[in-house]
């Protein structure tokens, strides 16, 4: 579903991201751990041709990102750090807003179930998302993701700052829709949460892919160690 | 999609605290602006058809007279009050109301409002005009100077695009956006204007026809605002800049510009003082026949040509009065030379019209100010063409006048007196303005000016989203 070939990216002769290649299947949940900087949030703004790459290419349903951006799109949902939405909409006109501009309509007792299955709170629906904490928002966006049968997942450490039960029960949304056949890519700093959610991993170090993984060959103990072994 | 966008622009602006202040005020300004107006404009009216009146009895009634002491005692020329003027008063708070019409003299109009008030009045009126040429377009920015910088700096820009929403649909939908709320405050006032002209009285002059087309002015002029507002929003991280650098441009715009080509055309063009001219005329005048001098030297050659026209020898052998005749000839010479230097001075007007035309390319607020004035019929032009009007009819009226004396007086009896049937015999002063399709002939370029800044501005806004970058 998601697939990087030789993807790279190069800014004013330093590379952010040497040439790069793995894929996400469907079902898959593809963990990118490493340190700050290493090149996890370069290569999901690749996959979200917010920056274009200098070499290779980055696909989305075998759809090249920089000649289809718009096609890409329609098949992937977005969650970043820290989801921004409009403060001065309800949740529930925020997720009506960003679903239309993906062309989706439904009515308003469908995005009510949307937003129920992302595990927000009923009285919650109708307030402003000035009024709403961090775990709240990234809730909107799983809703989002729900409306826009989105395929793809890309996820750009949507748990940071999360305390752990919003954590928890954001990962299991994860799982959820990871059993409905979404591939997930996410960069995060969670190794605990990348083995327990994750499928795969992957880690980086100063733009280079050096290892590849799945979570099943490896214990907690075992996948520290190896990360630690990476990053010095 | 667009529509969709623009609901949500509006949601948002509506639910913050600055649109609900800042448009509460301006629609107040303007109602207060409108209502203001409208009753200056009655009274000014009242006014006018009363002053209109007594003058056509005063003339009507004055007596038994010797005609050419009537062309002395001459009448007035009322400059007639457009209902438009009531959106744009234009320059007409300067040019004066009234012409004295007299023999021998071409006079200024006279009785300018702007000499009855206080110092008070140089710091502007409250008149529709001002706030919808100033006004508007600094809402359009106070609302819209973020449009694109808040996404940016919140966030949600980068949703938007993983969102897969094409910028152009999205800058659209913030056009409607920002259009609707202008809308909602310009379509009361447009309404509120065509209710009260259509409810005037003696309203004569209006047509809807000319209102819709000075708000369709308007509307491109803020159609322009729009587009510069967001292609500005669009370029820049950070709201803070966008704003100032909106505020700049408003102020280049809307302040410096007309002011930098007044001084241009004044530079390159400037009128002579009042004293110049006057002195300029007085050396013509003095040059060529006097009226009521017979012993002038031009006036003597006159009388030997006219002689031997005649094959008399002296003037009481005329057919007519030579003393009507000589000071209708006199009449004719100053009328031409009032002419000629009226004419250098509408050359002067020209020129500068000109400077302003071309500087028009520089600021969308100077061509749509003289469309506006032109429209309202509170230009120059519309003045110049008034006071001619005036000028013929002050002709006709001594020319009658000096006739009648030569053909039904003789020589030397200056106790000739017309009566009621010479007076009724010269018309009422009756002035038709130009017509709509003269004034758009006339404003034809200020037209294109203002398209040209539409277009251009459209396409520098298409050009910039289309190359914005997410992060």
């Amino acid at each position: 579903m998601l697939e990087a070939k030789q993807l790279s990216k190069t800014y004013q002769g330093k590379e952010a991201l040497k040439p790069t290649s793995f894929t996400v299947n469907k079902g898959d949940i593809f963990c990118l751990l490493g340190a700050n900087g290493a090149g996890k949030t370069t290569t999901i703004n690749l996959f979200l041709n917010f920056i274009q790459p200098s070499r290779g290419q980055a696909l989305i349903g075998e759809k090249d990102v920089v000649k289809e951006p718009i096609e890409t799109k329609k098949l992937l949902t977005y969650i970043p750090e820290n989801l921004m939405l409009y403060p001065n909409l309800s949740g529930l006109e925020n997720l009506e807003y960003f679903s239309g501009l993906a062309n989706k309509k439904y009515p308003k007792e469908e995005f009510l179930k949307f937003l129920a299955e992302a595990g927000l709170q009923a009285d919650a629906h109708d307030k402003r998302i000035s009024t709403y904490s961090k775990g709240m928002r990234q809730k909107v966006g799983i809703a989002l993701a729900l409306a826009k049968d989105a395929q793809v997942l890309l996820l750009d450490e949507p748990t940071s700052g999360l305390d752990p039960k919003a954590s928890n029960e954001f990962s299991e949304l994860l799982t959820k829709l990871s059993k409905k056949g979404v591939a997930t890519l996410m960069a995060t700093h969670d190794l605990f949460r990348a083995k327990e959610t994750g499928t795969h991993i992957g880690m980086m170090r100063e733009g280079n892919l050096v290892e590849q993984l799945t979570t099943d060959q490896i214990n907690h103990t075992d996948l520290e160690k190896l990360y630690l072994k990476h990053m010095n | 999609m667009i529509f969709k966008i623009a609901r949500k622009e509006l949601t948002e602006i509506v639910r913050e605290g600055r649109f609900r202040i800042t448009a509460i005020t301006l629609f107040a300004l303007l109602l207060a602006a409108l209502f203001v107006s409208k009753s200056y404009y009655t009274s000014v009216n009242a006014q006018h058809s009363e002053a209109k009146k007594n003058v056509r009895s005063e003339w009507m009634e004055q007596g038994q007279k010797n005609p050419h002491s009537a062309a002395h005692y001459g009448t007035y020329a009322f400059k007639p009050k457009y209902p438009l003027s009531l959106i744009d008063n234009g320059v007409d708070k300067y040019t004066g109301v009234s012409i004295y019409l007299e023999a021998h003299k071409r006079n200024e109009a006279q009785y300018a409002a702007a000499q009855d008030q206080t110092a008070l009045s140089r710091f502007g009126d409250l008149t529709p005009d001002f706030v919808l040429i100033f006004i508007v377009p600094l809402f359009i920015i106070l609302i819209g100077f973020n449009a694109f910088t808040r996404e940016r700096e919140s966030g949600t820009l980068r949703l938007l695009k993983s969102q897969g929403v094409s910028t152009w649909k999205l800058t659209m939908g913030k056009w409607l956006g920002l259009f609707l709320p202008v809308l909602f405050i310009a379509i009361p006032v447009y309404v509120l204007a065509a209710l009260f002209l259509a409810n005037i009285k003696d309203y004569g002059q209006f047509s809807l026809w000319a209102l819709t087309l000075l708000f369709g002015v308007y509307l491109i002029y803020y159609a322009v605002f729009i587009n510069i507002t967001l292609f500005v929003s669009s370029l820049f991280k950070k709201s803070n800049v966008a704003f100032v650098t909106l505020l700049g441009i408003w102020m280049v715009s809307c302040l410096a510009m007309p002011k930098i080509s007044t001084a241009i055309a004044d530079k390159l063009y400037p009128y002579p003082t009042q004293v110049e001219f006057e002195e300029q005329i007085a050396v013509d005048k003095k040059k060529g026949l006097d009226g009521h001098n017979p012993w002038n030297t031009e006036a003597k050659k006159l009388e030997e040509e006219t002689l031997k026209k005649y094959g008399v020898d002296s003037v009481q052998q005329l057919p007519f009065n030579w003393d009507g005749f000589l000071m209708q000839e006199g009449e004719k010479h100053t009328a031409d030379i009032y002419f000629k230097h009226y004419q250098l001075l509408k050359d002067t007007y020209v020129n500068q019209t000109n400077v302003y035309r071309s500087t028009a390319a520089l600021s969308p607020f100077l061509p749509t100010r003289f469309l506006s004035m032109a429209i309202c019929r509170t230009d120059y032009t519309s003045h110049w063409d008034f006071a001619n009007a005036a000028e013929n009819y002050r002709i006709e009226l001594v020319g009658k006048m000096n006739g009648d004396m030569a053909a039904n007086s003789k020589y030397g009896d200056w106790d000739y007196l017309a009566d009621d049937k010479l007076w009724s015999s010269v018309p009422d002063f009756q002035y038709e303005p130009a017509s709509y399709t003269t004034v758009i002939r006339q404003n034809t370029s200020n037209l294109i000016t203002l398209l040209a800044w539409l277009l251009l501005s459209f396409a520098a806004l298409y050009g910039a989203v289309t190359k914005m970058k997410t992060i």
